[in-house]
């Protein structure tokens, strides 16, 4: 008896798994994979070298043996230890690499950048980046843009309102406050800069305190991501997906499930065609149904989140059946444990379908 | 206790046998969630301890692609690896908190769960203080039996120990939490 409420109680144990925070582990992992094969790539190079001079070294002092003509031998050696390099360094360039400089550094990829573009939001991080002019590099630090020009480059948030870019090879272009200025390498500028972060070419921009609640419930420090969402007001969360779900998620994470819906609602309402709509349905049906007790409106949201198919109609076909029963739907709840029973016959949640529906 | 349904047991989706090699981005899309929730569950936390076990699990599974033949393989192969990269992690952990107190150690580190009731999150912070004690072999065998209801032959294969290790380490954990919690 027991054990099946450790096995229900485990059941309960989920992290929030957002796609923003399936996007920063992702890209955290393309991060670490190019640096490995960074790494890999200058070990090779290192040894290529290291073996090339010996083994010219070793021709060279053949030759000396055989040749009197010392000094041009000589000179082959160095040449041909620059040549060797020069391909390893090259390819070690077509990667961008970004390297976080704090623990507090808080990175985002901008969408639809396919990698050549990052939001910094917090802290600190150094890009290396191979210049493409059809596809520039962006990085976005509130309403500042730092556009790359070949180069390798840092953006360090010297305080919330003031930012520091520093060029160490090729340039960089940095649009702030509407002017564009071209850093070359070796030089450094600082700009002030609006906490108000998003993409670089953002339409509705929220300024100042207004955005301190993203990067907070971003860490997953929803209750401070609550209190300065509260405090900037409704207007800085924008009327997109993934900002109503993050708010949505300080709000139920903080153990403020009430304040979760009207977010949840307005991603349904407003954005129906988006693809994480369902993700919204399937959530907004749970705080109905766990955490505020409303388990007839939760039927609606779980049929919602089913009737677009995807991986959550499973669940969500689950949950509809609990939440009838919990409504005392008794007959719906039968015949929706039924269709969950014909449509998924090893189904995850099979046990709990029957119970909720009466086929024990 | 009987299983929970698992793929094994129930027979697998013929569209997750056939296909050919499996491809990093589909098995990501497929199994991160499953990797970070079996990593909360054993590590008995949710942020960025999840984060890095999720990282370092889908990073080797790049390197292990070609030796991956199909989906259901992956699953299992995530769950060991998920499972021996924990018990790495939760032996640092221990090795920290014998320079920090316990309370310090733990800060921060708390189990998702936001489906439950404040009376069932009391239980699961009393379960992994408890969890906390328990040597790190019988805390992961006791988890993956109960909190992630596996079976015990797949117990077994993600502690890297023979099947009656496995239930051996199963029922020492359990007699310490069913003596703590005998009469809660």
């Amino acid at each position: 008896m027991r054990d099946q409420m450790w096995t229900s109680l485990g059941d309960k144990i989920e992290p929030p798994w957002a796609p923003e925070r399936e996007d920063a582990v992702r890209a955290e992992i393309a991060r670490r994979t190019a640096r490995r094969r960074m790494m890999a790539r200058a070990a090779v190079a290192v040894a290529v070298a290291v073996g090339s001079t010996g083994m010219i070294a070793v021709g060279g002092f053949a030759l000396v043996r055989w040749q009197s003509a010392v000094p041009v031998a000589a000179q082959s050696v160095s040449g041909a230890s620059t040549v060797a390099n020069a391909p390893a360094a090259g390819d070690a360039r077509e990667t961008v690499t970004v390297t976080r400089l704090s623990s507090d550094t808080v990175l985002a990829p901008l969408p639809d950048r396919a990698g050549r573009g990052f939001a910094l939001r917090a802290g600190a991080a150094r890009f290396s980046v191979p210049h493409d002019p059809d596809r520039p590099f962006v990085v976005a630090a509130g309403d500042v843009t730092i556009e790359d020009l070949g180069t390798t480059f840092t953006v360090n948030y010297l305080a919330a309102d003031r930012l520091k870019i520093a060029v160490e090879e090729g340039r960089v272009r940095v649009r702030a406050e509407g002017t564009d200025t071209e850093v070359p390498a070796g030089a450094t500028l600082e700009v002030p800069v609006s906490p108000a972060v998003e993409g670089p070419r953002t339409e509705q921009r929220p300024t100042g305190v207004a955005a301190a609640w993203r990067p907070l419930a971003e860490r997953g420090q929803y209750e401070e991501a609550r209190r300065a969402l509260r405090k900037a007001g409704p207007s800085a969360v924008r009327d997109d997906t993934a900002d109503l779900l993050l708010a949505a998620d300080a709000a139920r994470l903080s153990g403020h499930p009430t304040e979760a819906v009207p977010y949840l609602d307005r991603v349904l309402r407003g954005h129906a065609r988006d693809p994480r709509a369902s993700l919204a349905a399937f959530t907004l049906g749970r705080v109905l149904l766990d955490e505020l007790g409303r388990p007839s409106e939760a039927v609606d949201a779980f049929a919602l989140a089913r009737s677009s198919g995807g991986p959550l109609a499973e669940d969500a076909l689950a949950r509809e059946v609990e939440a009838l029963s919990r409504a005392g739907e008794i007959t719906r709840s039968r015949e929706q444990a039924l269709l969950y029973r014909r449509l998924y016959p090893n189904g995850r949640r099979a046990k709990a379908v029957a119970r909720f529906g009466g086929l024990d | 206790m009987s299983p929970k349904p698992h793929l094994r047991l129930a027979g697998p989706p013929p569209e997750l046998v056939a296909g050919g090699p499996v491809d990093f981005n589909e098995l990501f899309a497929r199994y991160g969630r499953y990797v970070a929730r079996l990593a909360s569950r054993l590590l008995g936390s949710g942020d960025t301890d999840v984060d890095d076990v999720v990282q370092d699990v889908f990073l080797l599974a790049s390197r292990r692609l070609p030796t991956i033949v199909d989906m259901i393989q992956a699953r299992g192969w995530l769950a060991t690896v998920t499972t021996r990269l924990v018990a790495r992690r939760l032996r640092r952990r221990r090795f920290r908190a014998l320079f920090l107190s316990s309370s310090a150690s733990r800060r921060g580190q708390e189990a998702p769960a936001p489906g439950a009731t404040a009376e069932e999150r009391a239980m699961l912070r009393r379960l992994y203080e408890v969890l906390e004690s328990l040597p790190t072999p019988e805390r992961l065998a006791w988890s993956l039996r109960y909190l992630e209801g596996e079976p015990l032959d797949l117990v077994a294969a993600a502690c890297g120990c023979s099947l009656a290790t496995a239930k051996r380490r199963v029922s020492a954990a359990k007699k310490v939490i069913d003596e703590v919690f005998g009469d809660a």
